[in-house]
This record gives structure tokens, sequence and C-alpha cells, in this order.
């Protein structure tokens, strides 16, 4: 892997590739004719070979099955079939109270679960009107930051693996170990955590937690360059990378394709900014954002979120505020824990809330936030009473497997494998 | 009992409270792009909008399925709304409304000016609404499950199947009649010869 050439070699050759007097950003127009340019669109009289790629492929990550229609090795159609880890989380959503079910919103993105859990708390807070204490806002910004980095290195490893290096794999798992940790020391868990709750969190940040965590975020930025190091200049990966799987931002709304892959078309769309929650409106970060909506650019607005997501978690645990970690909002949230084996009224607290749920007041809300791979929604229409009427998550993921005819028809097969890798399609996410 | 003081949530000075920190949030939360876009809405289409509502801050349309199609479209081109993303296309069923007891539900986007927007439709069951896939082809799966869920037939559907559950399973599973638990008993009956 240590096949690394030097950025003006490369930068070089990228000017090569384009006219001299192409300006360096390229617009929608310049995008298009690219991806024109890049997509072969053969005559379909041939014979066409009809393969199924998946469920089981390595490559996709999961059970996600496309089924391919190709002409030699240029994929003429493609049809996506999901459906294989349905689970009718839904269904089991309207069956349970506002807290049960933030065990089950892990199971859908099980890479970012505090990212799926903060979504949910977010929508059922809305509904109810709670409002979270600083403190709780903090906490849970730096624990969904820390999701993005578990998120995104756990990306970066597998898209690398699928491009045929199983070094990097092991090298991103062993750093990924140290977000792990983190979330083990914070939440007991480390993958399903369940950490948000209606109002807050479930835990205080632990002792040493602090130190602990300034030493990972240190430490990240390095790794983020050693990566960029390994990946970024390398022959192979810009050579698969670079002007593969084209896509402009107006496709990306035609298929609400969202997060990272739209901000790597030139749109500098986050809901972190845009519709702030939590305490991002507190801290100062920036949007990445990249021009050429390719394969390569992707991989690059991951890394600038990386470095942007250890910004923000070094902002909040500087002006990390002091008191609850948990609303005191006895008709919605859970009491303090500690609280419940020593006051009688946080005890009565508990139990309502435990054996009747939280009362919410009648009403619908959605509310959209910016999780590690793109845009989450969550749907909620309450008829009053403890059990939400009808949940709908929007996944990005299904979206994502949506758009992969639109992706990547006219493309090769091998590039196939890198434009699936670089949307980030979880299938726990997708199948819901 | 000690929870009768916990079944009626608040005391009425606190919800009262509550109500108005609501309200106050509601009221400063409506974008004036969004208030621009409403109007532009009821000038176009007037009667045929059946129903406004404004809660959360979020801005509901309630249509009747035969303008469906142009409402849509409209909101999708017309300069000022220019809701050019579709976040989720989705169903519902209301089982106390007696002759609609479907709804299905938009939630639209706009990259442009930042506001968002639903559209709700109610239809009786199975009752058909035209698709919306050309407007934006990312309701091509909403679509086929809300269709698989629901029963709601799309018309014009280019790929109206099965999405998440297999292909011979029967029934709408996010119906409220259907149970929890299933119609088929503790076998998965899978056979997808020459179905693929």
């Amino acid at each position: 892997m240590n096949d690394a050439i030097d950025s003006a070699t490369i930068h070089a050759r990228e000017a090569d590739s384009t006219s001299p007097d192409t300006p360096p950003r390229p617009n929608v127009e310049q995008l298009r004719e690219r991806k024109a340019r890049t997509r072969q669109h053969l005559e379909t009289g041939g014979d066409i070979m009809t393969i199924s790629m998946g469920p089981q492929h390595p490559s996709t990550h999961g059970v996600f099955q496309m089924v391919l229609d190709l002409d030699g090795e240029v994929i003429v159609d493609l049809r996506p079939e999901i459906g294989n880890l349905h689970r009718g989380v839904e269904k089991l959503c309207e069956h349970r109270t506002y807290h049960q079910i933030i065990p089950l919103t892990d199971r859908l993105d099980y890479n970012s679960a505090f990212a799926m859990n903060h979504g949910f708390c977010e929508a059922a807070e809305k509904l109810m009107g709670v409002e979270v204490p600083p403190r709780a806002r903090y906490i849970r910004t730096i624990a969904h930051e820390l999701s993005r980095l578990a998120n995104h290195i756990l990306w970066l490893g597998v898209h690398i693996m699928d491009l045929g290096t199983q070094t990097f794999f092991v090298i991103c798992f062993r750093d990924r170990e140290y977000v792990l940790d983190l979330f083990e020391m914070l939440t007991g868990a480390r993958l399903t955590h369940s950490f948000a709750r209606i109002g807050g969190v479930a835990k205080d940040l632990p002792d040493g937690f602090e130190q602990r965590c300034r030493k990972v975020i240190e430490f990240l930025p390095k790794r983020i360059a050693e990566y960029e190091r390994i990946v970024k200049h390398n022959r192979i990966y810009y050579k698969r990378a670079k002007n593969v799987g084209i896509f402009t931002s107006e496709d990306c709304y035609a298929w609400r394709v969202t997060g990272p892959t739209l901000r790597a078309a030139g749109v500098a769309r986050d809901l972190r900014k845009d519709e702030p929650y939590a305490a991002y409106d507190e801290v100062d970060f920036e949007v990445a954002v990249e021009y050429n909506a390719d394969v390569y650019d992707r991989f690059l607005v991951r890394m600038k979120e990386m470095r942007e997501s250890c910004k923000i978690i070094r902002q909040c645990l500087d002006g990390l505020p002091g008191g609850p970690y948990l609303a005191r909002d006895a008709a919605h949230s859970l009491p303090v824990k500690r609280d419940v084996l020593r006051d009688s009224a946080a005890m009565i607290q508990d139990f309502y809330q435990v054996f009747q749920g939280p009362q919410a007041p009648k009403g619908e809300v959605y509310r959209a936030i910016e999780v590690p791979k793109g845009e989450m929604g969550v749907y909620i229409r309450s008829e009053g009473g403890a059990k939400p009427a009808r949940v709908r998550f929007t996944t990005p993921s299904f979206y994502h497997g949506q758009a992969m005819p639109a992706l990547s028809i006219g493309e090769t097969v091998p590039d196939l494998v890198a434009i699936f890798a670089s949307v980030d399609v979880v299938l726990g996410d997708c199948d819901k | 009992m000690s929870s009768a003081r916990f079944v009626r949530p608040s005391p009425p000075a606190g919800s009262s409270a509550k109500k108005d920190r609501t309200t106050a949030r509601t009221a400063t939360s409506l974008a004036p792009t969004l208030a621009t876009a409403a109007a532009k809405l009821r000038r176009r289409f007037g009667a045929r909008l059946l129903e406004e509502k404004e809660s959360f801050g979020e801005l509901t349309f309630v249509i009747a399925p035969g303008d469906w199609m142009r409402v849509l479209a409209f909101c999708k081109t017309a300069p000022d709304l220019a809701f050019d993303q579709l976040d989720c296309l989705m169903g519902d069923h209301l089982p106390e409304r007696a002759d609609t007891p479907f709804a299905v539900l938009a939630h639209l986007t706009s990259h442009v000016h930042g506001h968002r927007l639903r559209v709700k439709t109610f239809l009786a069951e199975g009752g058909p609404l035209p698709t919306v896939t050309g407007l934006w082809p990312s309701a091509g799966f909403d679509e086929r499950e809300t269709w698989e869920m629901f029963g709601i037939v799309f018309q014009d559907h280019p790929d109206l199947r099965r999405l998440l559950t297999a292909e011979d399973f029967r029934g709408f599973p996010l119906r409220k009649d259907f149970p929890l638990e299933g119609n088929v008993g503790g076998r998965v009956r899978t056979d997808l010869r020459g179905k693929i």
C-alpha cells in the first residue's frame, strides 16, 4: 500500500484530465457533462447477461441484492432488492411506549447507534415539549460526534477493503476501538448503547472520561493525517475513485441522497447548521464541502468531517456546563436513577414512567437530524397516551440503496463496488 | 393512590406555561419563506386545500386525492415553493375515520429556501393515488412500501411489488387490524422460484 505519489503529481494529473481553462470548482453543468463522459452508454442490442450480486456478496456489507444486467462489464440495468433484514420496527413502535422504542432505534443503524437514539428523542421531545437541560445537550453532542467518528472510520476501512487491500481495514478497526472504548466507558455498551433518553441522556459523564476523550481526539487527527497519507495520494485508490460514480446535486435532490454524498456534490447542506439541535448552534465548526461529486470527493468529505467532529468534541468538553443531565419533567422523562432509591417522588415517577409511560399530547411531528450517513427523519403521530399511533423512520440508507441504479448505470462492475461503498449503506438502516 | 398525582401529567398552571412556550416557539419558527409559499399555495388552489394546520412549527395542508398530483407538481415547480426534495412519503391508518381510514403524507423539503411542508390526503381502503415518481424518483421505494404496508395502490407506478416483506407475504402489516405477531404461524414461507 506504500505506492504513494506526491500531491503535486496528482494535481497535475487532475489538471490534465480537464481543459486548462476549467475553473477548479466545477458547476452542475460541468459535472453533468463529466458524468456523461465517464458513463458508457452501449447499444443494448448485444448479449445481455443478468447476474445477481448479493444478497451475500462481501461488498454489500450485509444482505443487499443487486440484480445486474450486464453488457460485457458495463452495467445496463440494476434492480436493488432489499428487505432481507426487515424487522418491522415501525409496527413494533406502535406497541411500545416512547421509552421502550429507544432500544429499537439502536438496531437501525448499528454503526452509529447513538445518532439513531438521538434522532428519535429529538422528535419525541418536540412532540412532548420537553426542554433538554444544557449539560444533556452537550453530552449528546459529544456522543453524536463520537458515533460519527466511529461510523466514518469503519466506513473508510471497509471502503478501502472493497477496493482490494486488507491491511488498511485492520488499521481502521484498531483506531475505531479507541472510540468504542470511550462509548463503553460512557454507556456500558460498545455498539447498541440506548444512551439517549427523552429529556436528556441516561448517565452523566463518568470520572476520567474527559481526560480519556481528550487523549483520543488529540490522537485521531494524527491518525486521519496518516489515513490521508496512505489513501489520498495512493495511485491505485486515485484511479479507482476519481471521476467514478459522479452524482450531481440535482441527482441527489431527486433521489433524496443526503449527507456526505450531497456535500461532495458542492452543496453545503448540513442539518447541524441549517436546523440546529443539541448544542450544535453553540459550537464552531465548518461544513465539509467538496465539488467533484465522485467517490474520491466523498472520501475527502468524510475525512474533513472527522476532523470537524474532533473539533466539536473538544469545544463541548471545554464548555461543558454543569447542572442536571436529564430534564426534571415528571410527566415525560425518567427520573435520575440515583434519586429513585432515595426519594419517594422520584420512585413514584420511575414506576409511573416504566409502567404507564410518558403522556404525549395529540399531534404529529416530523424532525430530521444529520446522522453520519445523511438526514434521518422521524415522524411521530400521537393520539395521546404513552404509545405512538404511527412512527416512521426516514432512514438515509433506504434512499441511498434505492439510488443505486442512478448512481451506477453505465459504470463497470468493479466501479460498482466502489460506488456502493461510497454512499455508505447499512442494511439495518435500509430494511428497518 | 399516589400514582393519581401523575395521571394528569402537570398542574394547570404548569401546563399553561408550557403551552405558552410551545405556541411562542411555533409562532416564531414558521419561516417567512414558508409563509410566502403557503400564501402562494392558497392563492393558487383556494378552497381545494381542504384544511390547513400549523402545529409544532410545521405546516400541513390536507387535500383531496384527486388534487394530489396537481398540488405536488405545483409545490415542486413554483419558484417560491421550490420543494426539490421529497423527504418522506408514507402511509397511515386511522380506523376511527369510517369512510376514509387511510392517509398518505408527503414531507417536502426545499434546498433553495430551506423550509419544509407536509401535504396529506385521506383515502378509502386501497383508494388509488397517482404516483409521484415522475416528480421525485425517490418516491419509488416509498410508494412500494406504502402499498405493501397499507394496501394503497399507486397508479402508473413503474414497479409496484413488495419491498420489505417476502414475496408471498399475505396482508398489509402496518394496518391497525393486523396482529403484531403476524398471521402466518411460526414458519416463514418463502418460495422465490421464478420470481426474480
